[in-house]
């Protein structure tokens, strides 16, 4: 199927848009600084990529399945790192990316530095839009039950989180294991849609940009990962079309946004307008949300 | 329920703006025929309406950690549509190129080779430069039946995109295995030593080289090192164990120098032989005496003096004030057989060109007389070179 040139933009945005959000989770509602989100987004790609390739799985199962083995690593990831924190737990992060990329990298099945080529185009603007609303749906309920409570306690102050009895490791693994799940999803909806994956798409770079969303649309706040996907989606061909002269410095203006925004609105676009309101008022919004969700 | 509401409004909001923007977009870029592109201000055909013009397209990375490579192939390519704007353009229409940066970021190859196919409706692309690029952006020009040239590369699978994916580049398949019968049939040796920097193309040179070697002569030791490396004299010692006469260097030149210098200190007396890595004026420079008589492959070469290399050379100096490289050269190339076949073709795009590039024989560029093989791959001699008073001269 041939696509406009929008409806691609549109559908690589949707797969920014989940990875953003993932990301959002563990990073911005749970404090927890991942410095290789690529990472399981790589996993979830190249497990559905394998998976479709070599046993012919049809493309919900490997899609599916490639987002479980995505997990399956944010849990073998999270049960060791999640002890540390702050810039111990990036750096633990930060070193698993470079591991699993050197891995793909060396192993035969993956096709090493060349890659895997030849994977079928399924991944169109239609299920990449199901696929975000699927996603987002899920997370917002995470995010009013007594889990998402949970995450965002651990942010506030781990400390009085555990007083409370909320046993942190357990649930920063679960934020770990439940992000990873999405950007498997994201991987494999990336696959199928670029038709050609290698090592270097999942590096560190890519967990960067990623990041850059996160912080750019506000920490901790779904609509703000979202809106820091889509400007730094669809800003660099935005400006592509604008006129020769901003095209050619293109990645001036990208890189400009960025600082500016730092330094006008350090906190994120959306982060003030959050929608799940900070203390004190979560508890009322918890009851009336509890109520509401019936 | 209200917080969720308010989520999906946002994602719907920005759906809209975009398709918002894809409405205004599309005239826009239509409309300023001229300006959309950056690289033809010279030409004269600003002016023209889009049914006069014939339109291609270059992606390649422009910005970004590997932009040499990807300007250095959209110069080629603008010097070859000067060329044939300048003697009366195809059939009388002028030729009109769009370059789209790519950052050497496969995703955005993707994007830049459908803006150019659906909304600057080219019929050709010269591109992608990095491999990876290539494997994104070819499948989708094949899907949509626009022949795509790639003057750079040299991954194994990229011909086998489909019927609409053409190359034209050295592979280190093709160059390192031409080098060793080269050696080993004309310049008679026979004990080969092989030295290679332990990257993919280090490794793809060495295992070609290799293969060939063992076919023809015989290889005693294979060595290797790491790029940045200064001090080689512990593999050169072994390797002067096994009395090789030749010994093969897959990597760059900096390197290259330090172990020709080396082997010379150690009193290895052999044939030094390389691959295009070596193909800069830094190797005499760092390497000296020691890398005289050095014989290495090559994809162009600058100082032939055929008339249709220095044209060119001349003619990229005046327009970039700056040398071409290998990549101008094989860009400059790929751009001229294609715009042959757009010729044959009378200016029309997809299955009419496709069958033109196809037929592409013996076609006499200034890397060598390029054919393509079934699947899409140039068919090409090897440009051998070697240093001889401390300059290049061409020996095939």
């Amino acid at each position: 199927m041939r696509m406009n040139y929008y409806l691609q933009v549109l559908t690589v945005l949707g797969i920014n848009i989940i990875l953003a959000v993932s990301l959002n989770l563990i990073s911005g509602y749970t404090g927890q600084l991942s410095l290789g989100h690529a990472t399981f987004m790589g996993i979830g790609a190249y497990t559905a990529t394998l998976l479709t390739l070599k046993l012919h799985v049809p493309f919900l199962l490997s899609l599916i399945f490639g987002a479980a083995v995505a997990a399956l690593f944010g849990f073998i990831i999270g049960v060791p790192t999640l002890r540390l924190k702050g810039d111990y737990l990036a750096i633990a992060t930060l070193g698993f990316g470079e591991i699993m990329k050197n891995i793909l990298l060396n192993m035969k099945i993956t096709g090493g530095p060349m890659g895997l080529r030849g994977i079928p185009k399924v991944t169109n603007i239609y299920i990449v839009a199901v696929a975000v609303v699927i996603v987002i749906f899920s997370l917002n309920r995470i995010m009013i039950s007594r889990v998402g409570k949970s995450f965002i306690a651990i942010r506030e102050d781990e400390l009085a989180a555990e007083a409370m009895g909320i046993n942190t490791t357990n649930y920063k693994i679960l934020a770990f294991v439940i992000g990873a799940f999405y950007a498997g999803i994201a991987g494999g909806l990336y696959a199928f849609l670029f038709r050609y994956i290698n090592p270097n798409n999942f590096g560190f770079m890519k967990s960067i940009e990623i990041l850059c969303m996160v912080v750019l649309g506000g920490m901790g706040n779904t609509a703000g990962a979202i809106l820091g996907a889509a400007l730094l989606t669809v800003l660099p061909e935005f400006l592509r079309s604008v006129s020769p002269v901003i095209s050619q410095y293109r990645m001036v203006f990208y890189g400009l946004l960025l600082v500016i925004m730092m330094i006008v609105r350090p906190q994120g676009l959306l982060s003030g307008t959050s929608f799940y309101p900070r203390y004190p008022r979560r508890l009322s919004v918890e009851k009336s949300a509890g109520k509401g969700g019936q | 329920m209200f917080k969720l509401s308010k989520t999906l409004i946002l994602l719907i909001v920005i759906a809209l703006t975009l398709l918002a923007l894809a409405g205004c977009g599309q005239p826009q870029s239509t409309g300023s025929s001229g300006s959309s592109s950056s690289s033809d201000s010279s030409n004269s055909s600003e002016q023209a309406s889009s049914d006069d013009v014939i339109k291609i397209g270059t992606i390649g990375p422009l910005t970004g950690n590997t932009a040499t490579y990807g300007i250095s192939t959209k110069n080629g390519v603008e010097v070859a549509v000067d060329e044939i704007n300048k003697a009366g353009g195809i059939n009388g229409k002028q030729v009109k190129l769009f370059s789209e940066d790519t950052r050497g970021d496969q995703t955005e190859a993707a994007n830049a080779a459908t803006k150019l196919i659906e909304q600057d409706k080219v019929i050709a692309i010269v591109g992608g430069v990095l491999s990876s690029e290539t494997m994104t952006a070819g499948p989708i020009a094949n899907d949509a039946k626009v022949v795509m040239i790639s003057s750079s590369s040299t991954a194994s699978g990229i011909p086998d995109i489909g019927s609409y994916i053409f190359r034209n580049c050295l592979s280190d398949d093709v160059q390192a295995t031409q080098l060793a019968e080269y050696a080993a049939k004309d310049l008679g040796l026979k004990k080969f030593a092989i030295i290679y920097t332990n990257n993919d193309y280090g490794l793809s040179l060495k295992n070609a080289f290799e293969a060939k070697a063992k076919e023809v002569a015989e290889v005693v030791d294979v060595e290797t090192y790491n790029d940045g490396e200064s001090d080689f004299r512990a593999q050169l010692t072994k390797i002067k164990g096994f009395g090789p006469d030749a010994l093969y260097i897959a990597g760059y030149y900096t390197e290259a120098a330090k172990i020709a210098q080396q082997s010379q200190e150690q009193g290895l007396k052999v044939q030094i032989l390389g691959a295009d890595g070596f193909y800069s004026p830094k190797l005499v420079e760092l390497g000296g005496k020691s890398v005289e008589g050095a014989i290495f492959t090559a994809g162009f070469f600058a100082d032939d003096p055929s008339e249709s290399v220095q044209n060119f050379v001349k003619a990229y100096k005046e327009k970039y004030n700056s040398e071409p490289d290998m990549f101008a050269a094989q860009a400059y190339d790929a751009a001229k057989i294609l715009l042959a076949a757009i010729k044959n073709a009378n200016g029309e795009g997809g299955e009419a060109l496709q069958a033109e590039m196809a037929k592409t024989k013996d076609f006499p560029g200034i890397t060598g007389n390029t054919s393509f093989a079934g699947n899409g791959d140039a068919v090409k001699d090897i440009i051998i070179l070697k240093v001889e008073n401390g300059k290049f001269t061409k020996l095939r």
